[in-house]
């Protein structure tokens, strides 16, 4: 035992010959989730008016501070310009007559059919406020069943969903580059002709990595909670799941630094695993919303099933096939496992240099 | 010229032997283009089922409604599945589907007799911005719908006016900064793994040695790392046209002269630390840090034109500002800037300024000869 913890202090030490690695991996999911959480999609649009110079635009301003979620953030912020020209605007709106109608007229700055689509609707909406408020009786009325009993915000998602890619890039980076180091400093020839068993080697980097996943998981964990206010119920459910792909991924980095035997492929194939995987894995929404192609193959990520599993633990709703996603991270991490061994047998213990 | 060509040759042989090092450059802009794709692009219209119990007509009139009104992407906002109620609602439930709207039986009746007809809408909303659209569509189809079954005419009229003929979507608006940065982060990623491997190699005290001037040894590696840099874009710009259909068509070498003029400010400054740092992943980090902070900031994910002052100033700092409309105009509009002498003429003093200083610091740095 006293060998593994010489093993383990040892691998902690290597941190020194790859800082900028170790902060990268460690840090990058956080940094990626402040600066996309910044520019994400927020339901709340600002909506330029043009200063109403008749009773229909005054009521239209009304109507849109009524446009928004009855459990959640209002769909529209008028602003009232002076202007009646486009100008250097993303798009105004002007109430005029035409043809003897009053007419909102919206002009648009570029021809952005995402922005269009978000302004039309947003106006729409407002109008039709005024159109059921003169419809009475005969106006249609939607009663709303939500899944969720709030709107929750798109960054809780987001920072759940990229949780697993937190805990993979970090062992996967740092197993990549750790390991070819390994091949370039030719400490593996050390290993070769030690009496050690790889499993003492391989072990206490296995740990080592795997601290350092779930590091930067909770670190990511630290930084969405903070920014949305959202933090998890079930945080054993959370941590189980997490070291699973903790150990998928330290496995897929060593043999990624067993294979390449150079820090640099290690570190940048290490890097996309870990990014398709997110991509693939249901990183924005959840997998089965897509359907065809892109959830058979996000069903072949373990992001995939980790998200379905970390889900209840920030919703409070269960989702998939809890069994099933649980079993197939277990049976990857096995795999992973074995592969390591055999591939560590392969290139260090029966390589000849 | 003839020792320009040989230290072309060098560089490229040396590029050989580890291709996969500058993947780096490419890799950060390709995760932002299909992860900014999955978001922004793909099948906008909602699956979703309707279950009618109208006894009367005025029910099927709402579903026929679904397909006719379409979105700005020229799209339905909705795609009703044609679905028995049981399994509606287990694919509700397996998020297979986003809603279930459900019409009543006395629906028409109550529609008729102007007594609050009302349907009931079951949606998902663990994203909000989709619960918003869930409502804004209803509201666009309620219309639709209005108008379809003679009620009164709205006390407001809705018109819209475009400064162009022709739409592109958010993602095109996007993917032409991916472009950008993927010309840029690729010379800089290839600067750092030539210079990288010449530190390694110690090759860099035999240019302090040089008798001659250092700036005809530096130059075959910015060039070449331009080259590269400007195949990177190229292969974004490929990815883009497969995905979206967008390409600058007769305009390509108007984009590549903006592109390269922005390229060489970056692959100089790249130089400079690439001849200072010891360690390729340092530098790498900092390259791939700076480069999405000036895609950002820069204009890549939105235009600058519609910036507050507050960004702009900062963003005027870097030439991705200024040549990130332009390369709009001309990739997804194929019209010609009206600012593109103006524009030229900034880019290529940045470059100007850029390279100047880039030679000028790098070969400081190498006749110190530590």
């Amino acid at each position: 035992m006293t060998r593994f913890y010489l093993f383990l202090l040892n691998e902690f030490k290597l941190a020194r010959t790859a800082i900028p690695i170790h902060m990268v991996a460690i840090l990058q999911p956080s940094i990626l989730f402040l600066f996309l959480s910044f520019i994400l999609v927020h339901p709340t649009f600002k909506v330029n008016v043009s200063q109403p110079l008749m009773d229909e635009g005054h009521v239209l301003v009304e109507a849109m501070e009524q446009v928004g979620s009855p459990i959640g953030a209002d769909y529209i912020d008028p602003i009232i310009v002076d202007s009646k020209e486009l100008g250097d605007l993303r798009q105004i709106i002007t109430v005029k007559e035409r043809d003897g109608v009053p007419t909102a007229v919206q002009q648009y700055g570029l021809i952005d059919s995402n922005q269009v689509k978000n302004l039309r609707n947003r106006l729409t909406a407002a109008a039709l406020h005024l159109w059921n408020a003169e419809l009475k009786g005969r106006a249609l009325s939607i009663k709303e069943h939500t899944w969720l009993p709030y709107d929750a915000p798109y960054t809780v998602y987001f920072g759940m969903a990229l949780l697993p890619m937190a805990a993979f890039v970090a062992a996967a980076i740092i197993g990549g580059v750790l390991t070819a180091q390994d091949f370039e400093l030719k400490t593996t020839l050390e290993y070769r002709l030690s009496p050690v068993s790889p499993v003492l080697i391989l072990g206490a980097r296995l740990v080592r990595l795997v601290l350092s996943s779930l590091l930067s998981a909770c670190m990511l964990l630290v930084v969405a909670g903070l920014v949305t206010g959202f933090w998890p119920g079930n945080i054993w459910r959370l941590g189980g799941v997490l070291l699973t792909i903790a150990i998928m991924a330290s496995c897929m980095g060593i043999i990624l630094g067993l294979l390449f035997r150079s820090t640099i492929p290690a570190y940048i194939s290490g890097l996309s695993l870990a990014l398709a995987g997110w991509i693939f894995g249901g990183g924005f929404a959840l997998a089965s919303g897509f359907g065809g192609v892109y959830e058979r193959i996000s069903r072949l990520t373990p992001n995939a099933h980790a998200v379905e599993l970390c889900f209840p633990a920030f919703y409070r709703v269960e989702i998939g096939n809890p069994l099933r996603s649980a079993l197939v991270l277990i049976v990857f991490s096995v795999i992973s496992l074995s592969l390591l061994f055999f591939t560590y047998r392969w290139r260090v213990t029966k390589q000849a240099y | 010229m003839r020792r320009f060509w040989i230290l072309l040759f060098t560089e490229f042989k040396a590029w050989c032997r580890d291709p996969i090092t500058t993947f780096g450059g490419f890799i950060p802009p390709t995760v932002l283009l299909v992860a900014f794709g999955l978001l922004f692009s793909g099948e906008l219209a909602f699956p979703i089922a309707v279950v009618n119990h109208d006894s009367g007509s005025s029910g099927a009139v709402l579903v026929e409604t679904f397909d006719e009104v379409l979105s700005p992407f020229n799209q339905p906002y909705y795609r009703v599945l044609d679905l028995t109620e049981p399994k509606a609602w287990e694919a509700f439930r397996t998020q297979r589907i986003d809603a279930v709207w459900v019409i009543p039986s006395d629906f028409s009746d109550r529609l008729a007799a102007g007594q609050h007809p009302n349907i009931e809408m079951h949606f998902s909303n663990y994203i909000d911005d989709r619960a918003k659209n869930h409502r804004l569509y209803a509201a666009e189809i309620l219309w639709r719908f209005y108008e379809k079954v003679g009620q009164p005419a709205p006390p407001l009229e809705m018109a819209e006016e475009y400064p162009f003929p022709e739409m592109v979507d958010w993602f095109s608006v996007i993917g032409v900064g991916l472009v950008l940065l993927g010309v840029t982060l690729g010379g800089m990623f290839n600067v750092f793994a030539l210079t990288y491997k010449e530190q390694v190699a110690r090759i860099t005290l035999e240019f302090g040695l040089s008798p001659r001037s250092l700036w005809g040894i530096l130059l075959p590696k910015m060039v070449l790392a331009l080259v590269m840099g400007l195949l990177t874009g190229t292969a974004i710009m490929g990815i883009l046209y497969l995905w979206a259909g967008i390409w600058p068509g007769r305009f390509l070498w108007a984009v590549y002269l903006l592109s390269s003029l922005v390229a060489l400010f970056w692959i100089s400054i790249a130089l400079v630390f690439g001849l200072q740092a010891r360690h390729y992943m340092a530098a790498a980090i900092v390259a791939i840090l700076t480069g999405v902070i000036v895609f950002f900031v820069g204009g890549g994910f939105s235009p600058v034109r519609y910036y507050s002052k507050e960004v702009l100033w900062f963003a005027r700092l870097f030439p991705n500002t200024y040549a990130i409309d332009p390369l709009r105009d001309l990739i997804l509009f194929h019209v010609w800037p009206n600012n593109w002498l103006q524009t030229l003429l900034i880019v290529t003093g940045f470059a100007v300024l850029g390279v100047g200083a880039g030679l000028a610091v790098s070969e400081r740095r190498l006749r110190r000869l530590d």
